[in-house]
């Protein structure tokens, strides 16, 4: 078979035509549109590292890596002035922050989510989105990690988090405290996607290095994938590696974020302090990481012209999810409510009237009305397969999951036991500024991925692909006969 | 088997070859040629394919690999490291109380247990992939082919390895060329030079040293003191840009950072500082004679260690009649000498008030003061007793209030003694508030009056009792 | 796809039917004999006379709670399959549907607490005494906790799910006849509100039923820790009550080595998740240490209770978790068989170790007499599910996504 033919088939073919979503019980529809063959996903996936990127790529990054820049300079900035040029105040000492960390930590959640968990539960649809949405976490992860970094006050003293025999301290960290889980939580999702998302790449970028025309491009992809050769004796190590890092990530990812909720939920600052705080953080760090991926996927894959290998199906699937996770977001608002007021607790039966209706009142609504009603729109098969819609819908999300980490972190705070020291937080124009530059570094890396690494699981799709082709094969009973 | 050696040795100038490699079009064609070349009893054998063809494994006779019980063991390596650090750090090096929190093992351990689990596990299982497939190995025969670019993208390749003990060029050739593959090729040696070109050895060297510099740094601060001031790349809240006490300033025109009190103000508390009632003595009767007096006081109080001063020095009484420097000192030392108040306060003695005060002043006075000058008023508190028990030498005695300096002071210096403090003792002013200390004082001239009270001091009616009393006892 | 059967093979062992009025009986006799054990040799060997009444209430509620969480779990299992639109579950899910169709049967039992409260009795609900043991109780007591509004909720939680389980019933056994497709989808559409629902009614009945024993206590995460063990137990359940089936000669081409293996993976997972909602709930509780919520562990760790709550750690968690983790024992039967057993023994303790505590101390006579009930209840509830499944084909023969139940393998893990 010809590459440039095939190619050029897979270009004219118009995916928009082709509705995937709608499932005959019995026969399942199409992962991948289009008759692709194993060739033509080569093609169109390799096609965007190797062709030139559109003027539009380059218009994105120049914004966003100069939002990038700006936000290291505000972190120098930052860090010559001390954290005073926050509006972090007394009593709400963690603020916008804060916020940002567990924002982004929960952004994170998706790719390890979809790579793990639904490889575990055998949901082979993703295979087309894992490799981003994975390559998506560690950029938000990055970004996470930033905030703690610097709230430390001494950033350059951050390393005493790590228990290390030293001769000058005297002194060990204290593990007793949650945000030392924190570290380790965090540090240990870091690395452990990290890997996950590298191994998942090296036959993909092996494919990259054997299409190569360049030496410097051969010679890089070729030491970035260790030498791979496909092997099947490889292979075999590989998959089972693979599958124990799929289970390995799976209780990790869940760890995450209870570890964040636990930041909050072990202190006794009402509103903060409810046992439900663990799944709940995990279910809506998943909802809002699937937004994220949503957002991020949708204009990807046109961009890209990968409609046939993400196809509507593949976001549908994801809009369900994100109902979901925001129904069992919503069950768990209901849930702290229902027993912030069956408890007869007054601490935290003010502390729900004070975020319904005290100075907050309008994060709360936000949040609710973005995490909890946007999101039942989805109900809707019109609205959950309308590009247009997904994207608005899950721009929401994403914002109400921000308020989410608002209203639990500022308001509890800001009214807590004392009413003499109460107050009202307002961010700083920095505040402002550096959620927006962080912005700048996730998409500077995620469309530095995108132009230089593959962004769809070349081999895996192929997987899936071979199983189907064996189906249809044995369907028309013809398996057996060679050709 | 052993023909294939001579035929090698026949041709020196042919590459070395390592096997055949016959490529197919897809994974079903494939499968049915590995079980074809497993069956004819080849075991070293390999297949080379974009993604991993189920079945291969049984294709190829492929054993499964002991990767898990590796992570298995990995994790549990983790397991007990993370709680062996945790029980070391927190429970037995470097305790450290944080909100009543027990040492050792607690649910609180559980978070960092897990995620190190996890930690050693995933790595384990990444480097134990990458340590049994023995990757990375960059120059590899099966790359020489051209046509192999493929088995990264659409095509399947079977390849047959020389080092098979029932290796036979001619004969693997027919095997394979039996299965119909689109393509068959011996696999040759790579006639590339295998060394890694110069730069690329210096710059992965250099790459590799600079990241050791992190870690030197680490290192060279775990294992070094250093007793300068520390370099001040970022300035905290060192400098502040604010002025001190005793600093000049260009704002005023006088040139003092510290401003006087503006003309016709009263400060906070300063109404009090006029008041003979808060002081001990009356400031309006302050001369300047006085004053020169005192300035002598403070300067020699400062120019003396408290610790090996004779507190009679630093006592003296008020009045020159009394004065009577310690024999054998060189100079006299100074005096304090203030106009005392001589009677106490009218509100603490006044009829309705007197009763209750001299109790308060029991009250306090046993509270504060017995424990060095004893409930007596001797200077043999139990801190003293203590003291002296120990013998360790530098112990000055609390003053006894019944000798005859301390009895002739004025109510008000003893007032100005509690309120200031004196020698070793500290003041109390923090701990008794004004009224409460002239009740102590009202209590402190009760107790020297009971040691030298005359028959005219007890009332009419209780000295015949008192007579009985003495009377009574014959040693007396 | 070879899709041929015989009747017979997916039909109810007749030895099974014969075996019901001897399950009941004993279920029953054990019942009377755990009473005895509570009421008279409690006392009379123990001596307090006035816990015996309390242990009794207590142990019923543990032990009914304990056979129901196999059906919620069924009705769980059955809405998140059409949900996902699963295949591989598609020969064993008549199983389970059999078993979610057991709640309107279950109800019957709750009557027993329902009653207790209607003889204004608070031995079980403290909150339904006459005067309130202390005025945060007193404010529920006006506003929540009352018999009436208490009962009212009870019968809606059994009437929502007996309405969901009844609805996709029919459907399944209509599909039987039809076969028609449609019937897949429309399950498939419902299952979304309908899993909706089931969440919102079983967080609230958890705190209705079990958590209000303590009515000072609260715990937002509870419903959730009674799902997670729900679930775990209703997979040991099924795995048990296949190969009983199969060793019965039953269903020997319908449940294939890959169904018990997912089986045996869900039941891993369900260990893992209930030990990381416990251990959320403790560590949370433990770490803020807050006396309103403290006491409810304090009383699980006295009286020799903590024998149990610790053990729990180990027989809920650890020794489950290591049992599972191989594969080879997932996909081998006996081996399955042996970590079900366990299993389910293993959330008896759980739900013992939430409601049992509460009555009073740990004694011999009423953890036997705790025993005899738990026992009882199994029973009924076996003779209660051969009932239910008399006459209903155990496979949905006619499942569109059948062929693909019979034909998927696990891969690697």
């Amino acid at each position: 078979m010809n590459r440039v033919n095939m190619a050029t088939v897979a270009s004219n073919f118009n995916p928009r035509e082709i509705d995937n979503t709608a499932d005959i019980p019995g026969r399942r529809a199409q992962l991948v549109t289009g008759n692709q063959t194993y060739s033509s996903i080569t093609n169109m996936v390799c096609r965007v590292a190797e062709d030139p990127q559109p003027l539009l790529w380059y218009v994105l990054f120049g914004f966003s890596s100069l939002t990038a820049v700006m936000f290291l300079s505000l972190i120098g900035y930052l860090i010559l002035n001390g954290v005073g040029i926050w509006g972090n105040m007394n009593p709400v000492f963690w603020a916008w922050p804060i916020v940002n960390f567990v924002f982004w930590v929960g952004i994170a959640h998706a790719g390890t989510l979809i790579s793990a968990i639904l490889f575990l539960f055998r949901q082979n649809w993703r295979t087309s989105i894992n490799r981003a949405s994975e390559a998506m976490t560690i950029f938000a992860v990055v970004c996470a990690g930033i905030y703690p970094g610097i709230h430390v006050g001494r950033a350059w003293l951050a390393f005493w988090l790590l228990p290390y025999p030293s001769l000058n301290l005297w002194m060990w960290p204290q593990f007793r405290s949650p945000l030392l889980w924190d570290v380790f939580a965090v540090g240990t999702y870091a690395s452990t996607s990290l890997v996950f998302w590298y191994m998942g790449m090296i036959p993909d970028i092996a494919t990259y290095r054997d299409r190569s025309k360049s030496p410097l491009r051969r010679m890089v992809y070729g030491l970035l994938c260790l030498g791979w050769t496909g092997s099947s004796r490889h292979w075999l190590v590989y998959e089972k590696a693979y599958t124990l890092l799929a289970a390995l990530a799976a209780p990790l990812v869940l760890s995450v974020h209870t570890v964040v909720s636990f930041d909050f939920a072990v202190s006794q600052v009402a509103g903060w302090h409810t046992t439900i705080f663990p799944p709940y953080f995990v279910a809506g760090a998943i909802f809002s990481g699937f937004a994220m991926v949503v957002t991020l996927l949708v204009p990807s894959r046109a961009i890209y012209k990968l409609e046939n290998l993400i196809t509507l199906r593949h976001l549908e699937n994801m809009n369900k999810i994100i109902l979901a996770t925001g129904t069992l977001v919503g069950l768990a608002y209901a849930t702290e409510a229902y027993i912030a007021w069956y408890s007869m607790n007054q601490y935290e039966g003010f502390t729900f009237l004070n975020r319904q209706f005290g100075p907050y009142w309008w994060a709360y609504w936000t949040m609710v009305s973005c995490n909890v009603i946007s999101p039942q729109l989805f109900w809707f098969k019109k609205l959950r397969t309308s590009l247009f819609w997904m994207v608005v819908i899950c721009v929401f999300v994403n914002i109400g999951m921000w308020f989410e980490r608002f209203v639990i972190t500022v308001t509890s705070l800001s009214r807590d036991f004392l009413p003499s020291s109460w107050g009202y937080f307002r961010p700083t124009m920095y505040d402002g500024l550096m959620l927006f530059g962080s912005f700048g570094i996730f998409m500077s890396l995620y469309l530095l991925f995108c132009r230089f690494l593959p962004i769809i699981a070349m081999s895996e799709v192929k997987g899936i692909l071979s199983i189907a082709n064996h189906e249809a094969h044995a369907h028309d009973e013809s398996h057996g006969q060679a050709h | 088997m052993s023909e294939h050696k001579p035929r090698k040795s026949n041709e020196v100038k042919m590459p070395k070859a390592f096997g055949w490699m016959a490529e197919y079009a897809d994974e079903q064609n494939l499968l049915v040629a590995a079980r074809k070349v497993r069956d004819s009893g080849y075991t070293q054998t390999d297949a080379f394919t974009p993604f991993p063809v189920h079945g291969i494994d049984e294709a190829l006779g492929i054993k499964p690999t002991i990767l898990p019980f590796i992570v298995l063991c990995a994790g549990f390596t983790g397991l007990i490291t993370a709680l062996l650090m945790q029980w070391w750090t927190n429970g037995v090096d470097y305790k450290y109380i944080i909100s009543g929190k027990p040492f050792g093992i607690t649910p609180a351990s559980i978070p960092v247990a897990f995620e190190l689990t996890i930690l050693f596990s995933a790595f384990t299982t990444f480097l134990g992939m990458i340590f049994l497939n023995k990757l990375p190995r960059f120059s590899n025969p099966v790359f020489t082919n051209p046509r192999f670019d493929r088995a990264t993208d659409d095509r399947f390749f079977l390849y047959v390895n020389a080092a098979d003990k029932y290796y036979n060029r001619e004969s693997v050739k027919e095997l394979l060329a039996g299965t119909h593959p689109d393509s068959l090729d011996e696999v040759l040696d790579d006639s590339t030079p295998s060394t890694l070109p110069r730069p690329i050895v210096l710059g992965a060297l250099l790459l590799v040293l600079t990241g050791l510099i992190p870690a030197m740094i680490v290192l060279n601060m775990r294992a070094s003191f250093s007793t300068l001031p520390r370099l001040h790349v970022f300035f905290d809240m060192d400098f502040q840009p604010k002025k001190k006490a005793q600093q000049t300033t260009t704002v005023f025109a006088d040139g003092r950072s510290m401003r006087p009190q503006v003309k016709g103000t009263v400060g906070r508390g300063q109404l009090t500082e006029q008041d003979p009632f808060y002081l001990g003595y009356d400031p309006s009767k302050l001369s300047a004679d006085d004053a020169f007096t005192n300035v002598k006081y403070v300067s020699a109080n400062a120019s003396q260690d408290p610790a090996s001063k004779d507190p009679a020095s630093t006592a003296v009484p008020a009045t020159p009649a009394q004065t009577a420097p310690p024999q054998g000192a060189a100079t006299p030392a100074p005096v304090l000498n203030l106009p005392w108040v001589d009677k106490l306060p009218a509100s603490i003695v006044e009829e309705g008030n007197i009763e209750a005060n001299m109790k308060l002043g029991k009250l306090k006075f046993e509270t504060y003061c017995a424990a060095c000058h004893g409930y007596g008023g001797f200077g043999d508190g139990l801190v003293h007793k203590r003291a002296d028990a120990l013998a360790q030498g530098y112990w000055l005695p609390p003053t006894s209030m019944h000798i005859d300096r301390v009895r002739a002071q004025p109510v008000g210096q003893i007032f100005h003694t509690i309120t200031k403090g004196q020698g070793k003792m500290s003041s109390y002013a923090s701990s008794l508030n004004p009224a409460e200390r002239w009740a102590v004082v009202l209590y402190v001239k009760a107790l020297q009056r009971s040691r030298n009270a005359n028959i005219e001091d007890v009332p009419v009616d209780s000295r015949s009792a008192l007579d009985n009393e003495l009377n009574a006892e014959p040693t007396k | 796809m070879n899709l041929n059967y015989e009747k017979a093979s997916i039909e109810l062992p007749a030895s099974w039917k014969a075996l019901t009025p001897v399950l009941a009986f004993a279920g029953v006799s054990c019942l009377i004999v755990g009473a005895f054990c509570f009421l008279f040799l409690a006392p009379s060997v123990e001596g307090d006379k006035t816990l015996a009444f309390r242990y009794l209430t207590h142990s019923y509620l543990a032990n009914f709670i304990y056979i129901l969480t196999f059906a919620i779990g069924a009705l769980f299992f059955i809405l998140i399959q059409f949900l996902t639109r699963a295949g591989w579950s598609s020969s064993i899910r008549r199983l389970a549907e059999i078993m979610m169709m057991m709640i309107p049967y279950l109800s019957v039992l709750f009557v027993p607490v329902l009653a207790l409260l209607f003889v204004n009795s608070a031995e079980l609900y403290e909150w339904n005494a006459k005067e309130a043991p202390n005025s945060v109780i007193a404010a529920k007591t006006k506003v929540f906790l009352f018999k009436e509004f208490f009962a009212i909720r009870s019968v809606l939680y059994f009437a929502i799910w007996t309405m969901i389980a009844t609805w996709f019933f029919r459907i399944s056994r209509a599909q039987d006849e039809s076969g028609d497709t449609d019937l897949s989808l429309v399950r498939q559409k419902w299952a979304g509100p309908m899993i909706m629902l089931f969440a919102l009614t079983l967080s609230f009945a958890a705190f209705d039923w079990v958590m209000s024993i303590d009515a000072d206590w609260y715990s937002t995460i509870f419903g959730v820790y009674l799902f997670a063990g729900s679930m775990m137990a209703f997979f040991g359940m099924m795995v048990i009550i296949s190969i009983s089936l199969q060793n019965a000669g039953k269903m020997q081409k319908w449940i294939t080595v890959e169904h018990f293996h997912d089986m045996g993976k869900f039941m891993f997972g369900f260990v893992m998740f209930w030990s990381y909602i416990a251990f959320s709930q403790l560590v949370l509780i433990w770490y803020a240490n807050i006396p309103e919520e403290t006491f409810w562990y304090d009383v699980r760790l006295k009286d020799n209770w903590q024998y149990l709550s610790y053990g729990l750690i180990a027989f809920h968690f650890a020794i489950p978790f290591l049992g599972l983790i191989s594969r080879h024992v997932r996909r081998h039967r006996t081996g399955l068989l042996f970590w079900s057993i366990w299993i389910l023994v293993a959330h008896w303790l759980d739900m013992t170790f939430l409601i049992l505590p509460n009555a009073g101390p740990a004694t011999t006579f009423p953890l036997i007499g705790h025993l005899f009930g738990g026992v009882g209840m199994l029973c009924i509830f076996a003779a209660l599910f051969i009932l239910r499944a008399s006459g209903v084909p155990l496979v949905a023969m006619r499942d569109p996504r059948l062929p693909e139940a019979m034909k998927y393998a696990n891969p690697i893990l």
